[in-house]
């Protein structure tokens, strides 16, 4: 989070018209600004190598092989300019998975969020009990994202799992077996989305929690003072007093859960076809099902693309960054 | 979710950087003479049960004893992952020595592998059964060595079929449909018939039907699953589905998981391999079972072999030596038979079908062997069937089977 008041038009570039805070005024001192640099560079110069290593070069390969002809068996056979991005876009099932793609982030992030403010609301009373209450919202954060999807996988699944037996003895599930919830595309992706709701609440909650405890008990005291009832005094004082935390936990949480592999892949995995697939398993599926590093590699591109926009709609629209 | 990385792309990403790294020749062989003359194989197998990383490096002990300057570097990895790992791994420039799996056809043509007469003595090579060496070949040379067959044969729960008033078993499609359905009116859970048709291995269960009913995947040259012959088997399965005669969802059901449920003894019948008799053994050694041979659309015995081969990589080139060596000593009759026995699998060599011939509980898959079928694996396409079949064969549950079969098809022809 920005942590800059300063938005004051004298600052702006003139060039891009946004504000420049805390950069040098223009004009002046060009020479002192290529020192400062030179002097800074040994400081920040692992840094940045790290990031070239690691995030700049990956992803210009990744970008590299989206343009070329890869065998099943891994050998570059040159470059096919854009044939995969064509192939990738040509695919009848690719329009259908693109929607359910913003279905999953939509709702996972809109469902984690809202419970999560709960959640952090309760936590922020002192009651007795509270430090392991607080704990054990932790614990779906510390476990493995793989082994909590794999526990409801077997929950879930018919003969044996806990939950169809829960379910047929209480009588909601009328054959004996159980129902396959794992194995129809939509009751798979529904509960794919339970799990990935659970386990995004902890970051969540806790990053609102530490929005809360940032909100000084007397202007919560002043609202009382002048007669807000605990609703008018969550929405005009606590929430917007919330929105710093608030947008840092969406945007987190949009990006990872659109990135989210491991859920989808351990509960819908064994269902034919293409009927409860997202962008990311279906990269996933064009590598292990396929072979096909190439068209992955473009959808990869496409989906970071997707990534950007949704992020910088969401910036646009929300404007989280901007102060209360 | 906070652990949940960019996966696909990190993987995408991983391999690619390391194929411009050895295009930049930067990446090399592995681990090539590390000591003074010394060699070191990397082999690169395949689990198929608990016990193959044990076999594996027991064979590894004698054969290093036997020859104290080559060292052989064992990597295990599961079924699911093999194939990504190989074509990481090829990609990279580290591709292994040695390699347990599958298909092969695709490494043949990218000029990958040695011929298998180069990499075993002439004694060792005559020693495999023709049948099998001729399905490892590649325009009429073999370019894999046959590592163990399994058959496939319908294991019958005798106490179900009894309990439904089925006096025998079934060779027939009728008599499967008519059995199956009166065993599933049961009810409490009871299935008649166990169809896996989800991911896992649903191009066997495909294939025990397509082929039962006179159909075919295709031959060396060209894959033909959308053809006119496999209709009457894909129509059956649907019979068998909308009759209520199998499990619920048979689209998105693996195999392992549904054969627990038949040891279990909730199936009336599942078609399954030799390593079957071993887990019945082992889990529920009560339950009342035959195996049968799998019933067809006219009765005819049949069985889908499924043969497993090794491939040795060139690489540099300069292993070959050592890779015949070990070979040599893997498939004599005294390291081989035992390895395949334990596996529970059949024996590919004449002298490993001697060894084992008096096994009961291989019996009934020795027999039907002859009748065996083979996937068309050395078709450099079957790869691609394969995985089409594994990832969209399972929809016949809710879409016209035509649909299906064209679908699978149009995305072999796409690759």
């Amino acid at each position: 989070m920005s942590t800059t008041t300063d938005t004051s038009p004298t600052r702006a570039g003139a060039a891009s018209g946004r504000p420049r805070p805390g950069g040098a005024p223009p004009g002046t001192g060009r020479k002192p600004g290529r020192r400062d640099l030179a002097a800074s560079l040994p400081w920040i110069g692992p840094a940045l190598l790290l990031i070239l290593g690691v995030v700049l070069f990956p992803a210009g390969v990744m970008f590299f092989n989206s343009t070329r002809d890869i065998s099943m068996s891994g050998v570059d056979h040159g470059s096919v300019g854009l044939d995969n991005y064509v192939e990738v876009f040509t695919f009848p099932y690719f329009w259908p998975i693109f929607v359910r793609t913003i279905v999953w982030v939509v709702v996972v992030v809109a469902a984690t969020v809202v419970i999560s403010l709960g959640l952090a609301q309760i936590l922020n009373k002192a009651f007795p009990g509270r430090r392991i209450v607080r704990l054990a919202v932790i614990i779906p954060w510390a476990a493995s994202v793989v082994m909590t999807t794999m526990v409801v996988y077997y929950g879930l699944e018919p003969y044996f799992g806990i939950i169809n037996k829960f379910l047929v003895d209480i009588g909601l599930v009328d054959t004996p077996e159980g129902y396959g919830w794992t194995r129809n595309p939509d009751t798979a992706f529904a509960w794919s989305i339970v799990v990935a709701v659970f386990v995004s609440l902890p970051f969540t909650t806790y990053t609102i929690l530490a929005g809360l405890s940032t909100i000084p008990g007397d202007v919560l005291e002043a609202a009382k003072m002048d007669g807000a009832g605990p609703v008018r005094t969550y929405t005009g004082v606590v929430l917007p007093q919330l929105r710093g935390a608030l947008s840092v936990a969406v945007l987190i949480n949009i990006i990872n859960v659109f990135n989210s592999l491991p859920i989808l892949k351990v509960m819908t995995g064994s269902i034919p076809g293409y009927d409860a697939d997202t962008i990311m398993t279906l990269i996933f599926k064009y590598i292990q099902n396929q072979h096909k590093v190439d068209v992955a590699s473009a959808l990869s591109v496409v989906a970071f693309l997707i990534v950007i926009v949704i992020v910088a709609v969401y910036v646009k629209v929300v404007k989280p960054m901007q102060e209360v | 979710m906070k652990k949940s990385l960019r996966l696909s792309a990190a993987v995408a990403v991983a391999a690619a950087a390391s194929l411009t790294l050895a295009s930049c020749g930067f990446g090399g062989g592995s681990g090539e003479g590390d000591a003074e003359g010394a060699t070191t194989l990397d082999l690169l197998v395949p689990s198929y049960s608990d016990a193959t990383q044990g076999l594996w490096e027991d064979v590894i002990a004698g054969f290093e004893e036997e020859n104290p300057d080559i060292t052989v570097n064992l990597e295990v990895q599961s079924w699911d992952n093999l194939e990504s790992v190989i074509a990481t791994k090829v990609q990279g420039g580290e591709a292994p020595d040695i390699y347990n799996g599958g298909p092969f056809a695709g490494f043949a043509a990218d000029g990958l592998l040695y011929p298998a007469e180069e990499v075993v003595s002439a004694e060792t090579y005559s020693d495999f059964q023709e049948s099998f060496l001729a399905n490892a070949e590649v325009d009429g040379t073999a370019y894999a060595l046959p590592l163990i067959a399994s058959a496939r044969a319908l294991f019958v729960n005798n106490a179900l079929l009894e309990q439904a008033g089925v006096a025998a078993a079934p060779t027939t499609w009728d008599e499967l449909l008519d059995a199956a359905t009166k065993i599933s009116a049961l009810g409490g859970g009871i299935a008649g018939y166990g169809m896996p048709l989800g991911s896992e291995e649903a191009q066997a269960e495909a294939a025990v039907w397509l082929w039962g009913g006179g159909g075919t995947f295709g031959d060396a040259t060209e894959i033909t699953v959308d053809d006119p012959a496999n209709l009457p088997g894909a129509d059956q399965i649907k019979k068998m589905i909308d009759a209520g005669a199998t499990q619920a969802d048979p689209g998105s059901t693996d195999r392992s998981p549904l054969m627990e449920i038949f040891i279990q003894g909730k199936i009336g019948m599942q078609v399954g391999l030799p390593p079957t008799v071993g887990q019945i053994e082992e889990n529920n050694p009560e339950l009342d079972y035959s195996i049968v041979p799998i019933p067809t659309q006219d009765g005819n015995p049949f069985t889908l072999g499924v043969m497993d081969q090794l491939m040795a990589f060139q690489n540099d080139g300069d292993k070959q030596d050592a890779i015949t060596k070990f070979l040599d000593y893997y498939y004599t009759s005294d390291v081989y038979v035992p390895w395949v026995e334990a596996e529970g699998f059949l024996p590919v060599t004449k002298s490993g079908a001697e060894a084992l011939g008096g096994e009961e509980a291989l019996a009934p898959f020795l027999e039907v062997l002859p009748d065996a079928q083979f996937y068309p694996s050395t078709n450099p396409q079957w790869s691609a069937t394969d995985a089409a079949f594994k990832a969209l064969f399972g929809q016949i549950q809710t879409k016209p089977a035509q649909d299906v079969l064209t679908e699978i098809q149009a995305q072999v022809d796409a690759s």
